[in-house]
């Protein structure tokens, strides 16, 4: 846990340098027209700066406190779980540019079903070929809201 | 009565056919959201938002804020029956719900989350019927000096009622500010923080933001706990409606103070239903007679949770059509609808869109009658939702998450940003770094630069403006309070025990 809570502080630090960097490249001043674009990303990214010290400084101090054996941020019981949800969720997204909303819903919702579920064929067929049916029908149809098909925009008719 | 004379006439619109299914639509909708554990109100309402862009724009509230009540009233149902929460709000009903269940009066306990609930959301939209038009009269007086008091108010409410550290707090909403800050500056019209990318010229959704943040992030948080649902079978009959008809008087006080309490934390920005249910449950068991019997089954502390957290819903749409400002993260969302549908929130919907106002308030009187209607005759239906496996659920939700973000703006890079927000969200969880600030700084980012900058250009640069004009003052010297209140409240929970009910307050959505 006190690992997690330093290196979020120092990546909070690291973003309010960014945009520190990018307000003085802007100009934080007076200029012509008010306060220059820089101005407001400026102060915030100062507060955000002082508030993650302030964060990274209780973090560094807390172990210390509290003594006893350090808790951590994801046991590796835990993180097992939440990966079989996170990777194939990332793999699922980058699949839509690909091949299209349609098909990479219907392949990660077979694989999921089949692999981590362990349901029979016959179900994970049906719920993957009904689902990007119903959504089909639903928002191309009815609600008028494309989706996108990937390599397959150019073939289909709609 | 000016108002009662707008009433009806909005009564008129949200009575139309059309708009009333499109209220019992998105309150059925509503309830599946709620009783669902992996998807909360804010997530859910982002996700159906794509929905309304063919709708006309009064249909469009409706169906949202329709959503909102039916995520009220649904989470209950999965408290009370399965012990998990179907949703943030509905964490305290658990405590006395489930209890009830496991003792056979599963019906009693889902009527007593039910009925109060339902008369707090009356009463408060009454309230909000005749505290609306005045409030936004005087805000139309706003210059942008008052506009970013106002402004600085909602947020200095996270750091002072908030239970979080005040240094996390107002990191993540600087990291709100800075993400709406990304794009081009709206005053000069240089791009900024885009680090030369096109992609990025057209900044960050708000939309995709809280799908991410809340949505995916809480699923990854329940992928840790392996939920499983066992719950107690339930259905309310007419004597259980009854048997809480008949104790509702005797436990009027707490009613009373959970429905005023409830309006008042949801009309703060930022703070929602959630923190309105732990307080109002805590002060029920702090004045009850019998404190000792909370947690082991007592209507009144799901009477208390329930009555705050409708309350609580319909008070946070207060700030959001009389000042712009949402009162919870779901408003936040509601908010950020209105931009795409090309209104203006604010106090100019009641000079310039009387039949939108109108229309919402009025179908806020049907929208919880249908809610209440449709979850006592058909909680076995809404339960049996929570029979769908895991392993499709979870999938299912990513793809409708997945389609919300995209839909907004029609562009990939959305979506791929859907699991960035999802491990953001699930790293500030753990952390307890609050997400509401964020998406409300994300959703109200430019508003509050452009007034900061106004201001300075009207004042030519002094900062005296916010202190010279005598509603910027008061707004400001409020400011300063809550923000230093984080250091006071050590010397005052000395004095009084009542803030102590704050602590019960882990999670700050709702």
């Amino acid at each position: 846990m006190k690992r997690a809570e330093i290196i979020c502080a120092l990546a909070l630090v690291a973003v309010a340098g960014i945009g520190v960097a990018e307000a003085v490249r802007l100009g934080f001043g007076w200029g012509p027209s008010g306060p220059r674009a820089g101005f407001f990303p400026f102060w915030l990214s100062l507060i955000l700066g002082l508030c993650s010290l302030t964060n990274l400084g209780k973090a560094i101090r807390m172990s210390a406190a509290t003594g006893g054996p350090p808790k951590p941020f994801v046991s590796r019981k835990l993180l097992k779980p939440v990966l079989a949800v996170f990777l194939p969720m990332t793999a699922a997204v980058l699949l839509f540019e690909v091949v299209g909303f349609y098909l990479a819903a219907a392949l990660y919702l077979a694989f999921y079903m089949r692999w981590m579920g362990r349901h029979s064929w016959p179900a994970v067929l049906a719920v993957g070929i009904l689902f990007p049916v119903a959504t089909f029908l639903i928002l191309e149809r009815w609600f008028l809201i494309p989706l996108p098909k990937g390599l397959f925009e150019k073939y289909l008719p709609f | 009565m000016e108002a009662l004379a707008n009433l009806l006439h909005g009564f008129t619109i949200a009575i139309s056919p059309y708009n009333l299914i499109i209220a019992a639509f998105g309150v059925f909708l509503g309830v599946i959201i709620g009783v669902l554990p992996g998807l909360g109100g804010t997530s859910g309402v982002a996700i159906l938002l794509p929905l309304t862009f063919t709708m006309p724009t009064t249909s469009a509230i409706v169906f949202l804020s329709c959503i909102y009540w039916g995520a009220l009233f649904g989470g209950a149902i999965t408290s009370i029956l399965f012990n998990i929460p179907g949703e943030p709000w509905s964490v305290a009903t658990m405590f006395d719900g489930h209890p009830m269940a496991r003792q056979g009066k599963a019906g009693q306990a889902l009527a007593s989350a039910f009925i109060p609930g339902f008369f707090a959301a009356l009463i408060s939209v009454l309230l909000f019927t005749f505290f609306a038009p005045p409030l936004a009269e005087l805000a139309l007086k706003f210059g942008p000096a008052e506009n970013f008091a106002v402004l600085t108010l909602a947020f200095s409410t996270f750091t002072g009622l908030g239970a979080g550290s005040p240094a996390k707090t107002i990191a993540s909403a600087c990291v709100g500010f800075l993400l709406a800050a990304v794009g081009l500056d709206i005053v000069t019209g240089k791009p900024r923080l885009t680090f030369g990318s096109i992609e990025m010229l057209s900044g960050f959704s708000f939309i995709t933001a809280s799908i991410g943040l809340f949505g995916i992030g809480e699923i990854l948080l329940a992928a840790e706990e392996a939920l499983e649902f066992k719950g107690v079978q339930g259905k309310i009959g007419l004597r259980d409606i009854w048997v809480v008809v008949r104790i509702l008087p005797r436990n009027l006080l707490t009613f009373i103070t959970g429905t005023i309490l409830g309006f008042w934390i949801g009309v703060m920005p930022g703070t929602g239903a959630t923190p309105a249910s732990f307080m109002s449950y805590g002060m029920a068991k702090q004045y009850s007679k019998h404190p000792e019997k909370f947690g082991t089954g007592v209507p009144e502390g799901v009477m208390a949770t329930e009555s705050a957290a409708h309350a609580a819903g319909i008070g946070a749409l207060l700030p959001l059509v009389t000042l712009g400002i949402p009162g919870s993260p779901t408003a936040a969302v509601i908010l950020g609808g209105l931009y795409i549908w090309g209104l203006q929130p604010g106090p100019t919907l009641f000079t310039q869109q009387k039949d939108f106002v109108w229309g919402l308030i009025a179908s806020m009187y049907i929208g919880n009658v249908i809610g209440v209607l449709f979850c006592l005759s058909m909680v076995p239906l809404f339960a049996a939702i929570l029979k769908t496996p895991y392993a499709i659920l979870t999938p299912l939700i990513i793809l409708l998450s997945s389609i919300g973000a995209y839909a907004v703006h029609n562009t990939t890079l959305d979506i791929w940003l859907l699991p960035v927000y999802g491990l953001i969200g699930y790293v500030f969880k753990k952390l307890k770094y609050p997400l509401a600030p964020l998406v409300i700084a994300l959703v109200l980012g430019d508003m509050t630069e452009e007034a900061l900058r106004q201001s300075l250009i009207l004042s030519g640069g002094s900062l005296a403006i916010f202190f010279t004009r005598p509603i910027a003052a008061g707004f400001m010297i409020l400011t300063i309070f809550l923000f230093l209140l984080p250091a006071i409240r050590p010397l005052a929970r000395r004095v009084g025990r009542t803030f102590k009910v704050e602590e019960g307050e882990k999670a700050a959505e709702g």
